[in-house]
C-alpha cells in the first residue's frame, strides 16, 4: 500500500477502489498515524481498520456529534436510547448493550438474551441465501453470549406484491420474488435449527421496493454463572465451526454503503448461503462447553470475521493476540491473508480456552463433527501480531484500531405540512372494515406463519395463531422455556412505518406503545425493548434529521414506560435508484409472566361477556390505514400520552393477574373496527358495540372507528365479574362498550345509527383471502 | 472418474414442487408452459465404474418407490 | 429397575430434549446417543429397552428426508435393530424418524426388514412445509402396542414431506396387505373422528388413505409423522385458553403405552 505519500484524491480513489467505504478524514487519520510509525500499512491493516470502523460495526452516526435543527446532539446513542437505561438503573438489566446481545433475568439463575439484527442488503440481492443468513448470524449472536437459542422472532418489510413489472428498475428484483425467498429462507434455517419462529409482522409500501427490509431476531436463555466474557494472556483463539472462504467478503463495508444497480455484480462476495445444520452441531459444542465450564470468552464471527472477532475480544479483554493465518482450514485453496482475515463465511465461532481445557474443548467439537482449530494465542501487549507463516502481515495497535475518529454530521427536519384530507361520511361502514381487513399490511398471514415451524421444542404455549379454529392474530408470543416451573417469556414488537412519514417522533413513540401494549396485552410484564433503525444514508441532513426525531422519542416513551433498551441496532444507508427506504423503526419488547398458566389470548371466548374499551380515541387518522384505503396519509398522527397510558397498562396487568380477563386485544392498523373483528372471527363468538360511551374526542363515528390512536385495549371480561374488573380499573380511561353474543356477527353503532353489521364468516374471508 | 447422476420424479408421481413452479411461471406470463418436472443432480468425483455408481443410486441417492435415476460420464477437466 | 430408552440423534435432530422429557416423565431413564457412537459401537442398542428415533432435519434432509440417517441406520446397525427388533423391544420413529425408519427400510416390512425403502414419505401436496395441529383417528385393531385404547388424538405436523407413497401400480394391493397385517395405525381425520379423505387441511400433506402412521407387521415399531412430544402437556395446545388445562395432552399416551409395554418385556 503507497499511502504515505499519498494525496487527498488518491486516498478516496484508494479506499473507493478496494471497497473500504472510509471518509477521506479516516483514510488521512490513517496516514498519520503510518506517518508517525514510519512505514506504509499492509492491505492487511487498511482492511482490518475499514471493517473495524465501518458504520457497521461501530455506528459512527449514532456516536457521532450531530448538528440537528441548531442543537448539537453529543451521541445519539449516549443521549437517547443508552441514557433510558442508564437512568432507570433497572437491577434486573443484566447486561446491555455491551456484548452481542442484550440480557434480561429470567428467574435469578437464568437470564434472556434478545438480540435483533437486520439483513437488508444481502436480502435484497439474494433473498433467500440473505434472509436464511440473516438469521443464522442473529443465532449466532445469541451463542454469543453463552445463549441457548430457543425461539425467533422475524419482521419483514417489502415492496407492493402488485408493483407493476415495468416499473421495475433494472437490478431491482421484483417484490412478490424477494417475498417468497425470504420467507422461505427464514423458515429453511430456523426449522433447520429446530429453532421455532414464533413472533414476526410483515408489512408491504412502495419505499421497500428498491430496499427490502428484513429483519432477525432470536431469544436465548443463558446460565448467568457461566457467563464468561474475559480472555487472559496465554489462552488459545479457537476458531469453530465451518470452513473461511471467498464468500462474504466486504460485507460490512458493504452494508455501510448505498445499494446501486451493479451491486449484485459487484458485491456477489458479499451475499452468502447458509448451513443450519453446521450451526445446529455447533450449538450443541458451545453448550457443552458452557455447561462444562472450560472456555472463558466467545463471539461470532460475524461482520469483520476475525479480524472483528480477534479484535474485539483482545480489546474487551484487555489484551493482545497473536495469529497464525495459515492455520485457519480454508474453502479456497488460495486466498490472501487479508481475505482470511476478514472473511465472513457463515458459521464460524471464536471460543477462547485456557491451554489445560483445549484438548477436552476440541474434542467436544470432534463429537459433533466440527472442526475446532487453534489459530492464535492472547498475549499481554495491546497488539494484534498477525502471522501467515513466518511472515508478519499485519500488526496493529488495539489503541490506533479502536480509537475510531468520531464524525460530526449536519441533520434538518421539516414539517413536512401534510393536510388532513376531506373524506365524505360513509353510511355504511361495513365495506370499509372489510377492505380494511383485507389491506396487505392487515391481512392474514397464516400461510407465511405455518411454513415457520413455531411449535419445535414444545415451549410455544401461547403461538402466533390463537382461537376457535386457531386462524386469529396473537399480539404476542409466550413461551414456557423450563419443564418444571410455569414462569414464562413474552415477546412481541411494535413497528408503524407509515407513521414516519407524517413524523419519526410519533413513529418511534408510537413503535414503543404498540410493542408495549402487545406485551400487556397477553400477560407480559417488566419489559426490555430493542429498537432497531432502519434508515437512508445519514450523510444526507433531512434522512439524519428524522433518525434524530425518532431517537429522542425513544428515550421520552421509554423513560416514562420504564422499559428499558437493552440491545439496538441501525441499519443505515439503505438507498437504492428508486431512492431512501420507508425509514422504519421496529421495536422489540421482551416482558416476562410469572405464571403462563394466567395467560390471556385474543379470541373472545363466549356469548354473554362484557366488553370494554380501555384508553382514550382521539382524531388521529393520519398515516391509518382508513386514510391509505383512499390514498392519503394526512397529518393528525397518533400520538402516545404516557401518564395516561401508563396507568391504563398498570391496571391492565393487575386485572389479568386477578383472572379478570378472558380476553385482550391491542387497537393497531386499522383501529378498534379491526380489532374488534379480529376478536369476534377468532373466537368464532359475535360481538355488538356502541361507540356511544366509548372515551373519545369529539369526532365523526367513521373517525372513532378506525383511528389508530395508541394505548388502547378491548377486553373481554366474563358475566358477573363487571364489578371486580371496573374496581381493579379504577382511574383508568375506560368503558364498557359492548356484550359478546351468541349471533355469530359483529354490530357497531353510534346512537341509532348501524355503522357495521357483518357475518363472522364474511369478516374471517376478508382477511383471509388476501395471502392465501 | 466424473459422473453425474440425475434424479427425478417417477412419471405419474406427484412433483409438487414442479407443479408450483408451473404456476409461478404462468403468473410470469410464459403461458405456453406445459409442464414442468424438477430434478436432483449429483456430481460425483472418484474412481467408480457405471456399476458401483448405479449402486450408489440403489443404495443412497434414488428412492425406488418414487424416483428413477440416471447416469452419464462427464468428462474431467 | 428404571427402564432406558435410546434416543438416536444425528447432525440435524431436533426433537430430542422434548422427546427425552417424555420419557422421563414417566421415571424412565433416557439417553440421546449420537449415531456415530452406535456407529462405532461404543454404544450397544441391546442394553436399552426401547428406542426412539426424534423429529428433526437429520444430514439436513440432504437427497431426501431421513435418507441419509436412514441408510447409516438400515445398513449399519441392522443387525443390532433386527435382534432388538425380535426380541420385541419398541421402536418409536416421530417425524424425521418416520422417514428414517422408511428409508432404513424397517417400515413398512413387509417381509421383514428390507434392503431398499418399500415406501416413499414425499413432498407435501402443498409443496410447502407446514406447521398445523391435526386431528388422528386410531385405525389400528390392536396389534399396535403404542395406541392400545386410543381413538381420537389431537397433535401438531411440522413438516415438509409427509406424503406417503406406496410403489405405483401396487397401491391397491400393498394396502390390502397393510390392512391384514394390522398395519395401518393413524390417519389423519376431523375432530369428530370421520376420515380427512385427503382434503386438506384436515390431511396436511396427501398422504395416500389418510395414512399418517404405520407399524410393522408384529406391531412394535411405529413410524408417524404428527409429533405426540409436542401434545404432550395441555399448556402447548393451540387453544388452551379457550379450552382449559384439564388432563394430559394427548401424545401422553402414545409415550405411556411404549412405556407400559417395554415395562412387560423385563
Amino acid at each position: 500500500m503507497k499511502l504515505l505519500q499519498a494525496k487527498d484524491e488518491d486516498l478516496i480513489r484508494l479506499s473507493r477502489e478496494r471497497m473500504l467505504s472510509l471518509s477521506l478524514e479516516e483514510m488521512r487519520r490513517i496516514k498519520e498515524h503510518y506517518t508517525k510509525l514510519g512505514r506504509e500499512p499492509t492491505d492487511l491493516e487498511l482492511e482490518t481498520l475499514a471493517q473495524t470502523w465501518s458504520e457497521h460495526c461501530v455506528h459512527k452516526t449514532f456516536r457521532g456529534i450531530i448538528d440537528y435543527n441548531g442543537e448539537v446532539v453529543d451521541s445519539l446513542f449516549a443521549s437517547t436510547v443508552a441514557r433510558v437505561t442508564r437512568e432507570l438503573n433497572k437491577a434486573w438489566c443484566f447486561s446491555v448493550f455491551k456484548d452481542n446481545a442484550g440480557i434480561v433475568d429470567f428467574d435469578g439463575d437464568l437470564g434472556v438474551a434478545f438480540k435483533v439484527e437486520t439483513h437488508n442488503h444481502p436480502s435484497a440481492l439474494e433473498p433467500f441465501g440473505g434472509a436464511a443468513t440473516g438469521v443464522g448470524g442473529v443465532i449466532r449472536d445469541i451463542l454469543g453470549v453463552w445463549g441457548d437459542p430457543i425461539a425467533n422472532t422475524d419482521v419483514l418489510c417489502f415492496g407492493p406484491l402488485d408493483y407493476p413489472y415495468e416499473k421495475l428498475p433494472r437490478g431491482t428484483k421484483h417484490p412478490r420474488f424477494i417475498y417468497s425467498y425470504v420467507v422461505a429462507g427464514i423458515g429453511s434455517y430456523g426449522n433447520n435449527m429446530g429453532i421455532p419462529t414464533v413472533n414476526g409482522a410483515i408489512l408491504f409500501d412502495e419505499g421497500y421496493v428498491g430496499n427490502p427490509v428484513v429483519y432477525c431476531g432470536t431469544v436465548g436463555l443463558v446460565r448467568k454463572s457461566r457467563y464468561k466474557t474475559r480472555a487472559l494472556p496465554g489462552h488459545v483463539a479457537l476458531l469453530v465451526g465451518g470452513r473461511t472462504g471467498r464468500d462474504g467478503i466486504h460485507g460490512v463495508t458493504f452494508a455501510s454503503a448505498e445499494l446501486h444497480e451493479e451491486s449484485e455484480e459487484t458485491s456477489g462476495s458479499a451475499v452468502q448461503i447458509g448451513d443450519p445444520i453446521m450451526e445446529e452441531k455447533i450449538k450443541r459444542g458451545i453448550l457443552k462447553v458452557r455447561d462444562e465450564g472450560l472456555a472463558s470468552a466467545i463471539t461470532d464471527l460475524g461482520g469483520g470475521g476475525l479480524s472483528s472477532a480477534i479484535g474485539e475480544t483482545a480489546e474487551k479483554s484487555d489484551c493482545g493476540c497473536v495469529v497464525h493465518l495459515e492455520r485457519v482450514p480454508l474453502k479456497h485453496p488460495r486466498m490472501e491473508p487479508w481475505e482470511i482475515w476478514t472473511s465472513e463465511s457463515q458459521e464460524r465461532m471464536l471460543i477462547c480456552v485456557p491451554q489445560e481445557n483445549l484438548e477436552r474443548v476440541v474434542d467436544i467439537f470432534r463429537d459433533e463433527e466440527v472442526e475446532a482449530t487453534p489459530v492464535g494465542e492472547f498475549i499481554p501487549e495491546k497488539k494484534l501480531y498477525v502471522y501467515y507463516g513466518e511472515e508478519l502481515v499485519g500488526e496493529l495497535s488495539l489503541d490506533f484500531m479502536f480509537r475510531v475518529p468520531r464524525i460530526r454530521r449536519k441533520a434538518t427536519w421539516r414539517d413536512p405540512n401534510l393536510r388532513e384530507p376531506r373524506l365524505k361520511e360513509p353510511e355504511d361502514c361495513t365495506p370499509i372494515l372489510l377492505s380494511l381487513l383485507g389491506m396487505p399490511n392487515i391481512a392474514s398471514k397464516e400461510s407465511i406463519i405455518r411454513t415457520y415451524d413455531h411449535e419445535v421444542k414444545a415451549i410455544t404455549v401461547l403461538k402466533p395463531l390463537q382461537g376457535a379454529f386457531c386462524d386469529g392474530p396473537g399480539d404476542a408470543a409466550v413461551l414456557k422455556p423450563l419443564y418444571d416451573s410455569w414462569r414464562g417469556i413474552v415477546i412481541s414488537n411494535g413497528i408503524n412505518p407509515e407513521y414516519g412519514k407524517i413524523d419519526p417522533y410519533h413513529m418511534a413513540a408510537s413503535a414503543i406503545d404498540e410493542a408495549v401494549r402487545n406485551n400487556l396485552a397477553v400477560g407480559g410484564r417488566r419489559i426490555a425493548l430493542l429498537d432497531n433503525f432502519v434508515w437512508g444514508n445519514p450523510e444526507k441532513p433531512d434522512r439524519l434529521g428524522g433518525l434524530v426525531r425518532a431517537a429522542k422519542a425513544c428515550y421520552n416513551v421509554a423513560k416514562a414506560y420504564e422499559t428499558p433498551f437493552i440491545s439496538g441496532k441501525d441499519s443505515l444507508y439503505n438507498e437504492s435508484t428508486l431512492g431512501q427506504v420507508t425509514s422504519t423503526i421496529l421495536i422489540s419488547a421482551l416482558g416476562i409472566i410469572p405464571d403462563v398458566r394466567m395467560s390471556v389470548s385474543m379470541d373472545l371466548k363466549k356469548p354473554g361477556n362484557h366488553v370494554y374499551i380501555l384508553g382514550r380515541t382521539y382524531n388521529e387518522l393520519g398515516g391509518s390505514h382508513y386514510y391509505k384505503l383512499y390514498g392519503h396519509l394526512g397529518r393528525n398522527v397518533p400520538r402516545v400520552r404516557v401518564s395516561e397510558a401508563k396507568n391504563t397498562f398498570d391496571a391492565l396487568t393487575r386485572a389479568i393477574d386477578k383472572g379478570l380477563v378472558k380476553a385482550c386485544h391491542d387497537l393497531a392498523e386499522g383501529g378498534l373496527g379491526v380489532a374488534a373483528a379480529e376478536m369476534a372471527f377468532a373466537g368464532d363468538v359475535g360481538l355488538r358495540i356502541s361507540l356511544d360511551d366509548a372515551p373519545k374526542e369529539e369526532m365523526r363515528g367513521d373517525a372513532a372507528l378506525f383511528s389508530e390512536s395508541n394505548s388502547r385495549f378491548l377486553v373481554e371480561v366474563e358475566k358477573g365479574m363487571a364489578e371486580d374488573f371496573e374496581k381493579v380499573m379504577e382511574g383508568c380511561i375506560l368503558a364498557r362498550v359492548g356484550a359478546t353474543t351468541k349471533e355469530k356477527k359483529l354490530v357497531i353503532t353510534e346512537g341509532s345509527k348501524v355503522m357495521v353489521r357483518a357475518e363472522l364468516s364474511d369478516l374471517r374471508e376478508a382477511w383471509q383471502r388476501t395471502l392465501r | 472418474m466424473l459422473w453425474e447422476v440425475r434424479i427425478a420424479y417417477k412419471p405419474g408421481v406427484q412433483d409438487a414442487e414442479g407443479e408450483s413452479t408451473l404456476r409461478g411461471l404462468h403468473a410470469l406470463g410464459f403461458d405456453k408452459v406445459e409442464e414442468v418436472k424438477t430434478a436432483k443432480v449429483f456430481v460425483i468425483k472418484g474412481d467408480y465404474t457405471r456399476e458401483e455408481v448405479e449402486e450408489m443410486c440403489r443404495r443412497l441417492l434414488a428412492n425406488p418407490v418414487s424416483q428413477d435415476y440416471t447416469i452419464a460420464e462427464v468428462s474431467v477437466e | 429397575m428404571a427402564l432406558e430408552f435410546c434416543i438416536f440423534r444425528a447432525p440435524g435432530t431436533n426433537c430430542d430434549a422434548e422427546t427425552k422429557h417424555a420419557l422421563e416423565y414417566f421415571g424412565c431413564r433416557a439417553r440421546v446417543v449420537h449415531i456415530n457412537k452406535l456407529i462405532s459401537g461404543e454404544v450397544k442398542l441391546s442394553s436399552f429397552d426401547g428406542i426412539v428415533i426424534p423429529g428433526g432435519f437429520s444430514y439436513g434432509d440432504h437427497i431426501r428426508s431421513g435418507a441419509i440417517l436412514g441408510k447409516m441406520v438400515g445398513e449399519r446397525l441392522k443387525d443390532q435393530l433386527k435382534e432388538f427388533s425380535e426380541n420385541g423391544k419398541p421402536i418409536l420413529g416421530i417425524c424425521n424418524g418416520f422417514q428414517v425408519l422408511v428409508e432404513a427400510g424397517l417400515l413398512p416390512a413387509f417381509r421383514g426388514f428390507s434392503d431398499v425403502p418399500e415406501a416413499a414419505l414425499g413432498k407435501n401436496l402443498s409443496n410447502r412445509f407446514e406447521d398445523r395441529w391435526i386431528y388422528l383417528r386410531n385405525d389400528n385393531k390392536g396389534k399396535c402396542v403404542f395406541t392400545r385404547g386410543l381413538e381420537i388424538l389431537r397433535m401438531p405436523v411440522n413438516h415438509g414431506e409427509g406424503k406417503l407413497i406406496l410403489p405405483q401400480g401396487e397401491e391397491e394391493k400393498l394396502y390390502r396387505q397393510l390392512l391384514e397385517n394390522d398395519q395401518v395405525v393413524f390417519r389423519y381425520a376431523k375432530a369428530d373422528g370421520t376420515l380427512a379423505l385427503g382434503e386438506y387441511p384436515a390431511n396436511p400433506n396427501g398422504s395416500f388413505r389418510d395414512i399418517a402412521g404405520i407399524c410393522d407387521p408384529r406391531g412394535t415399531i411405529l413410524g408417524m409423522m404428527p409429533h405426540p412430544e409436542k401434545a404432550f402437556h395441555r399448556i402447548t395446545y393451540p387453544d388452551w385458553t379457550r379450552t382449559g388445562l384439564e388432563g394430559v395432552g394427548d401424545g401422553y399416551w402414545i409415550f405411556k403405552n411404549m412405556v407400559d409395554y417395554a415395562m412387560t418385556l423385563i
